[in-house]
């Protein structure tokens, strides 16, 4: 393998370094017409009028759309799970509300006009009276007998729970040596991506055809999604990606503005593109990780686990057709990550509240699993008087016993957590920490060190799911002049797996690097497939490459050894050459192979193989399964990628205010492809991961509206907030996926949650701090130091 | 309510026709379709619509286009001449991988260039100070930061 583990920079680089990609916002078209929303100031009301009058008024105004149009000629949106086969409640929404409101911002109706500026003032002037109505503003309330209801249908706030068991914990309570309880707080935050939702739809009425651009990570699935929605067929509508500005899972289908461009572009028969706005984005445009968990862990005097309870009340925002909500299933689903515990039980309690509905972001709950974890392996430590990693490494499932099947039917597929969590230590010199803490306090500065122990299932597959799939797709396609062409399924939101897709074919076909051409995101060119997220792409796609890309090359083996007049068995292809084995001075180029196949098939030596030289192939993985089990079990992810994380911060005690000195990670996602790419991708983790421990927090009051609307209040880490990051691969392959990859995309969001609690736990080991609660925001930590200060004196 | 003003912009002088509550990047975005400028917050906090004003640097999304009026714009277009010599900022980039998305780059770039202008070795402390205003959700700006680093050493040695 020449490219496969070769770090290669993304193909994409020069276009988008020179400022000539094109997005969404980017692209004009003749005619083209502007949406903006009106959307609902209040979290709970029912909608009693809407006058559009003054803004139908203005000109330029083309059209004011409202939700009665809206159910009247559309479908609900088509959810992104099955919810019947996931044992969850369904919601039935509209692309703009028809009669009542559940959070602020929902979508109430809708201006388009000649220009944007037009379309945003006629949309201030749509008159909408409410008539308010009782808000459930936490999972406390929402859970209390008579609360008022989110979803009055559904007879109760809760949209899925589960109940997970193994072995008898009860008994391990009862014969515990030691217990522990505690529960901890992961606050709400999202990704925010620096290029707001966008989408753009244009119909052609004479060949009745929809074109549809979206800042999406999915377009085959939004296809899918408009067609059911709009009710038109599918095969009418062209769905194109253009570049994506960042997506973090956040980018998948389907919002309320998603069909209705779609619809408005149908019935105006004009262009209309809607750019989201950044506060709409961070008020509409998916939240993420509000959840509060509880546990009990028994364990011996010498730290090792042997019950554990856990208790996931996530508050999901209202129902929608988004995937989010599934993100607290996946957290209660990964508990007890990488830990083998024989006796435990994990609960979920997923509660709809009036905020903003969750959409998918980096992490999907098993960040929050993994901050748990620590922190729990963190308690056991403390409570046991022993030393934070030897405990993790008593009770890490051992690197022998995988495949493992963990609490929630998890099937993990590899791992060897005790090796990346000691060479982790040893990046940071753990050993010699306590010296070197020593030291600075001497100096009179205090610096501590924490642990971050991550597990990122990837793959995500669930039930009858149109948006999460265990498979993909792709075409390889050697042209008459041999070089190649690569169509996926799999698309990239700006994170270079084109160029991780392009090593694997060059591999995989015996061909230079710079001959492969790779083609995604357009559903009219583009083999089906699901697109982003979960890390699959290369797992996913670049499997699929690889199996179309084998059937090219053994029917080019057949002609070149007619070529070379040897057997088949006796050739072999690398950088565009096939040669007889043994005897590499005997040679045909590949492209002389490729034109022979297409310019004389009645040639001798085609004369044999189907013409064309284009293969469609599907990867479909192997560790899933999701025939119904006891407890409603399921093994929804395949691959186990795994991470340790060490980091070294400082803190101000005066002030709360800490900065990190030192930050490594070793990462291990099996077969790493592009490590460069890789190491890329964990970067922008760790950045996330840092983001969401101490700076990134989505605020809201008791009337559920949301306080943090600009990126002056949402916070994001600049450059200033963090040091280089120091990272390593260590590579357990995967057993079920042909190259034994296993995905990278989602690391290092989480070990900064746990591991800054500890660092700064650490650095002032005097007050006996514990931190449960996130953001570790400047002010939290220096309350949390007062009040300790307090209780000592 | 319109306003004719007279810009230079990527030093082609030229007038255009704003409104004149337009701001500068919506100006460059959609009159003149220079659609390398981002916008990411309008609020000027993400630094995506970075652009230079007369030399120095400015969020565009703040700047009003008829503030513009008898200036001079420099935009990420105005780096480079063409695909394959791009502005040594722009091919540190390309080679460290100093971006993904690409969204915040431009900006990115932007200032990195007005650093290097003001100061041509920079430590690593002085570069992230000069792209503090520019938010990247992608690199968590490790690759970023080694760009200029490798930008400040090529303009150096092609000094
Ligand atoms: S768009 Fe101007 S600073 Fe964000
Ligand atoms: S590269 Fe995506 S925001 Fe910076």
């Amino acid at each position: 393998m020449k490219h496969i583990g070769r770090a290669q920079t993304s193909l994409t680089n020069r276009q988008l370094a020179a400022g000539k990609g094109v997005f969404v916002s980017d692209i004009q078209r003749h005619d083209m017409t502007h949406m903006a929303v009106v959307r609902s100031p209040h979290a709970s009301a029912r909608i009693v009028s809407i006058d559009s009058a003054a803004a139908e008024a203005i000109p330029g105004v083309v059209k004011v759309v409202t939700g009665q149009e809206i159910k009247a000629n559309m479908n609900p949106i088509f959810e992104a799970y099955d919810t019947e086969a996931m044992g969850a409640k369904g919601v039935v929404s509209y692309a703009l509300c028809p009669e009542r409101v559940r959070y602020v911002g929902e979508a109430v109706a809708a201006v388009v006009a000649e220009d944007k500026y037009t379309a945003r003032k006629a949309a201030d002037l749509v008159a909408v009276e409410y008539e308010t109505t009782p808000i459930v503003s936490n999972t406390k309330a929402a859970l209390e007998p008579g609360s008022p209801l989110v979803e009055p249908d559904w007879g109760d706030n809760i949209l899925i729970t589960r109940d997970f068991v193994k072995g008898d914990p009860d008994k391990a309570f009862a014969d515990a040596e030691m217990t522990s309880s505690d529960e901890v707080y992961q606050h709400r935050y999202t990704g925010a991506a620096l290029e707001p939702r966008a989408y753009m739809a244009e119909y052609d009425p004479y060949t009745e055809q929809l074109t549809y651009w979206a800042s999406t990570q999915n377009p085959h699935p939004v296809r899918v999604f408009l067609a059911e929605t709009l009710g038109i067929e599918e095969s009418s509508i062209r769905v194109i990606q253009p570049h994506v500005g960042g997506g973090f899972g956040l980018k998948t289908p389907t919002f309320q503005e998603e069909p209705l461009v779609a619809y408005l572009a149908r019935s105006l028969e004009r262009p209309v593109k809607f750019v989201s706005e950044r506060t709409e984005d961070l008020l509409v445009g998916g939240h993420a990780r509000e959840m509060r968990l509880s546990y009990d862990v028994a364990f011996t005097k010498d730290g090792r686990i042997t019950g554990f309870r856990a208790k996931v009340v996530a508050d999901v925002g209202a129902p929608s057709a988004l995937c989010g909500w599934g993100m607290s299933f996946v957290c209660a689903y990964s508990i007890p990550g990488c830990y083998k515990i024989e006796n435990a039980n994990v609960k979920l309690f997923s509660v709809v509240t009036n905020k903003c509905p969750w959409n998918a972001y980096r992490g999907y709950g098993k960040e929050t699993a993994s901050y748990l974890m620590d922190r729990v392996l963190d308690d056991v430590a403390a409570k046991t008087g022993r030393d934070r990693a030897e405990v993790r490494l008593k009770n890490f499932i051992p690197p022998d016993e995988f495949p493992y099947t963990q609490v929630s039917g998890a099937n993990l597929d590899s791992g060897n957590y005790p090796g990346t969590l000691k060479r982790v230590l040893e990046m940071i010199d753990y050993e010699g920490f306590p010296a070197r803490q020593e030291e600075a306090r001497r100096e009179g500065r205090y610096i501590g060190l924490g642990i971050g122990q991550e597990l990122t299932p990837e793959g995500c597959s669930m039930p009858r799911s149109t948006l999460l799939g265990g498979y993909d797709g792709a075409t390889v396609r050697v042209n008459p002049s041999g070089q190649v062409t690569v169509l996926t399924g799999i698309t990239s939101p700006g994170n270079g797996n084109e160029t991780a897709i392009a090593q694997i074919a060059a591999d995989s076909l015996g061909v230079p690097f710079d001959q492969i051409k790779v083609i995604q995101g357009d559903t009219d060119i583009c083999p089906y497939g699901l697109g982003n997220y979960s890390s699959r792409s290369v797992i996913m796609g670049g499997s699929a490459v690889q199996i179309a890309a084998k059937d090219i090359r053994d029917k080019m083996l057949k002609v070149a050894a007619k070529m070379l007049e040897v057997s088949a068995d006796e050739v072999e292809v690398e950088e565009g050459q096939f040669s007889a084995k043994g005897a590499p001075a005997r040679y045909v180029l590949f492209k002389d192979v490729a034109s022979t196949v297409y310019r004389d098939c009645h040639g001798v030596a085609a004369l044999e193989v189907e013409p064309g030289l284009e293969s469609t192939r599907y990867f479909q993985h192997g560790n899933v399964y999701h025939q119904p089990e006891t407890q409603g079990r399921f093994s929804a992810y395949p691959s186990w990628p795994n991470q340790s994380m060490a980091m070294i911060i400082e803190i101000d005690p005066e002030t709360g205010h800490f900065d990190i000195l030192k930050y490594c990670a070793v990462h291990d996602s099996g077969t790493v492809v592009n490590p460069l790419l890789a190491e890329a991708n964990l970067h922008g983790g760790f950045l996330q991961g840092v983001g969401g421990a101490a700076h990134e927090h989505l605020v809201y009051d008791d009337d559920c509206q949301l306080l943090t609307t600009t990126f002056m209040d949402y916070t994001c880490p600049t450059a200033m907030e963090v040091p280089f990051f120091e990272v390593e691969h260590q590579e357990t392959l995967s057993p079920f996926t042909p190259l034994g990859t296993k995905g990278v995309g989602e690391s290092g969001v989480a070990g900064a949650l746990s591991g800054l609690c500890s660092a700064i736990e650490n650095a002032l080991p005097h007050l006996d701090l514990r931190f449960t609660d996130l953001p570790l925001s400047p002010n939290a930590v220096w309350n949390a130091i007062h009040e300790a200060e307090e209780k000592r004196t | 309510m319109k306003k004719s003003i007279e810009v230079t912009v990527n030093g082609k002088s030229q007038s255009v026709e704003v409104d004149t509550r337009m701001v500068l990047a919506d100006m460059l975005r959609e009159n003149l379709r220079l659609t390398g400028t981002h916008i990411g917050c309008g609020t000027g906090s993400c630094g995506a619509c970075t652009v230079m004003l007369d030399g120095r640097t400015v969020k565009s999304c703040s700047v009003l286009a008829a503030d513009a009026d008898g200036r001079s714009v420099q935009t990420v277009e105005g780096l480079s001449t063409s695909a394959v010599s791009l502005h040594p900022v722009q091919e540190a980039m390309v080679e460290n991988q100093g971006l993904q998305c690409g969204y915040c780059t431009p900006g990115m770039v932007l200032s990195a260039v007005e650093l290097l202008n003001k100061n041509p070795d920079p430590t690593e402390d002085e570069i992230r100070h000069g792209i503090a205003g520019n938010l990247c959700r992608c690199t968590g700006y490790h690759f970023v930061v080694t760009s200029i680093q490798a930008a400040a050493k090529s303009m150096k040695e092609g000094a």
